[in-house]
């Protein structure tokens, strides 16, 4: 029968194992580490090199881009994101120029627009207006686009912002909420094509007159969403919501 | 409701927000309102600038035959310009130097400059130049109705006489009594300034 010796031969000979299993340990999570960072430098290799293979596909094809934009989702890297100025993307592709020249295109339109529809443009419009910008022959843009650029303003403390009336998207690029009667109002007038008379309010959404009107006057008055046509034909006073309508340039 | 833009028989083209009803209503909201009055005043001058037309008074309004029909009312949609607006617009015209009042006395009618007092003087004195009338006296009739048309056919007198005031003061022209009124001797240039 085995008995652990007594003595100090015994204590030193215990201190030297633990030290090999501490030796062992460390070298086992070195070689681990590392493996780790030659795969993390071999993924990142080769992501670059897919990210400059499909370089082009990448910056023409807003199905590709999309696709590319939501894989790097799904494995955590936000191409947006890096410590360097314009992040990975503008590094390895010049993306982060492209979103940079969008955002600029996006307020471009939204500013040059904002006198006629008060800073609130649907997406569909905003989309169609960026793409007459960037003239013909430029690469398509999608909606996934502009919301992506949108997101590379938010440092700037700019304002922009999608919302969702009515089922639609639409950027609005003035500072300040809309009230909840005010969204309603804007989703109504656009289910009558941008025409909008305190009845309308009245039937469709059981609102007291006052109510409807107080909601209208702010949207014409406070933010100039809308315009006023004291000409119509039927009220004699009636609201028109150019960001609701229908712009055949 | 699709907006579009309207090409008229004569062939200019209308703005899409021309067909929008409530362009032709004043808007309560200051900022809207300085938008739809930049939207008239490029469309006047635009549309004065296709048809050579030098004026607008608050009489286009009433009159179906005026040439300013098309612009002022839009049919399609049964909307038309009404009066205080009108002058409001002109009342904007004249403060900002792209028409003014004239007579000078009255606010109802405005002589338009979608070319500039200035620009008409050099538009003279380009002509003169390039059909060789230096030094030559011409009658304001030579000037305004030439016999080879230019750009100056039609110009009304007190438009061209204010562009004559701005040649004579730089010593570009000089203006001479005829026997039936008035003339213009256009002087050459001794020293490029």
């Amino acid at each position: 029968m085995h008995r652990r010796s007594a003595g100090l031969a015994s204590l030193s000979r215990l201190e030297h194992t633990t030290q090999s299993y501490a030796q062992l340990s460390h070298h086992l999570s070195t070689t681990q580490i590392s493996s780790l960072h030659a795969q993390l430098s071999q993924f990142r290799t080769a992501l670059s090199a897919f990210a400059y293979t499909h370089r082009d596909s990448i910056r023409k094809d807003p199905a590709f881009r999309h696709a590319f934009q939501k894989m790097c989702v799904s494995i955590g890297v936000d191409p947006l994101a890096g410590p360097r100025k314009g992040g990975w993307w503008a590094e390895m592709l010049g993306l982060g120029d492209f979103n940079y020249e969008l955002g600029v295109q996006v307020v471009d339109v939204c500013v040059s627009t904002r006198e006629r529809n008060g800073g609130v443009i649907e997406m569909r419009e905003l989309v169609g207006l960026v793409g007459k910008l960037r003239g013909v022959g430029s690469e398509a843009i999608t909606e996934e686009d502009i919301v992506l650029s949108i997101k590379t303003l938010e440092p700037l403390g700019s304002g922009y912002q999608v919302i969702e009336v009515g089922g639609r998207k639409m950027v609005r690029s003035v500072v300040g909420e809309l009230d909840e009667d005010q969204t309603v109002v804007l989703s109504v007038a656009r289910e009558n094509g941008g025409r909008l008379v305190e009845d309308t309010l009245i039937v469709s959404q059981g609102w007291t007159r006052d109510r409807a009107r107080a909601a209208l006057d702010n949207t014409l008055l406070r933010d100039g969403l809308c315009w006023l046509d004291e000409q119509d034909e039927t009220t004699g006073h009636a609201y028109w919501f150019f960001s609701a309508m229908d712009w055949k340039e | 409701m699709a907006l579009s833009t309207v090409t008229l028989p004569s062939g200019f083209l209308l703005p899409s927000i021309h067909a929008a009803p409530p362009f032709f209503t004043q808007q309560p909201n200051a900022t809207t309102q300085a938008s739809a009055t930049g939207h008239w005043k490029r469309l006047i001058l635009a549309f004065a600038r296709f048809h050579k037309l030098y004026t607008l008074s608050l009489a286009d309004l009433e009159d179906t035959k005026s040439p300013w029909a098309n612009v002022l009312r839009n049919e399609r949609i049964n909307r038309r310009l009404l009066p205080p607006y009108l002058s409001a617009i002109l009342q904007d015209m004249n403060t900002s130097n792209q028409a003014t009042f004239e007579p000078p006395t009255q606010k109802t009618s405005v002589l338009l400059y979608w070319n500039t007092p200035e620009q008409w003087a050099d538009i003279l004195y380009d002509w003169g130049v390039s059909t060789g009338q230096l030094n030559t006296i011409l009658t304001f009739y030579e000037i305004t109705e030439p016999a080879l048309e230019s750009a100056l056919s039609g110009i009304p007198v007190v438009l061209l006489k204010k562009a004559i005031v701005l040649l004579q003061k730089n010593g570009r022209a000089q203006v001479i009594s005829v026997a039936d009124g008035e003339g213009v001797k256009l002087l050459p240039q001794t020293s490029v300034p």
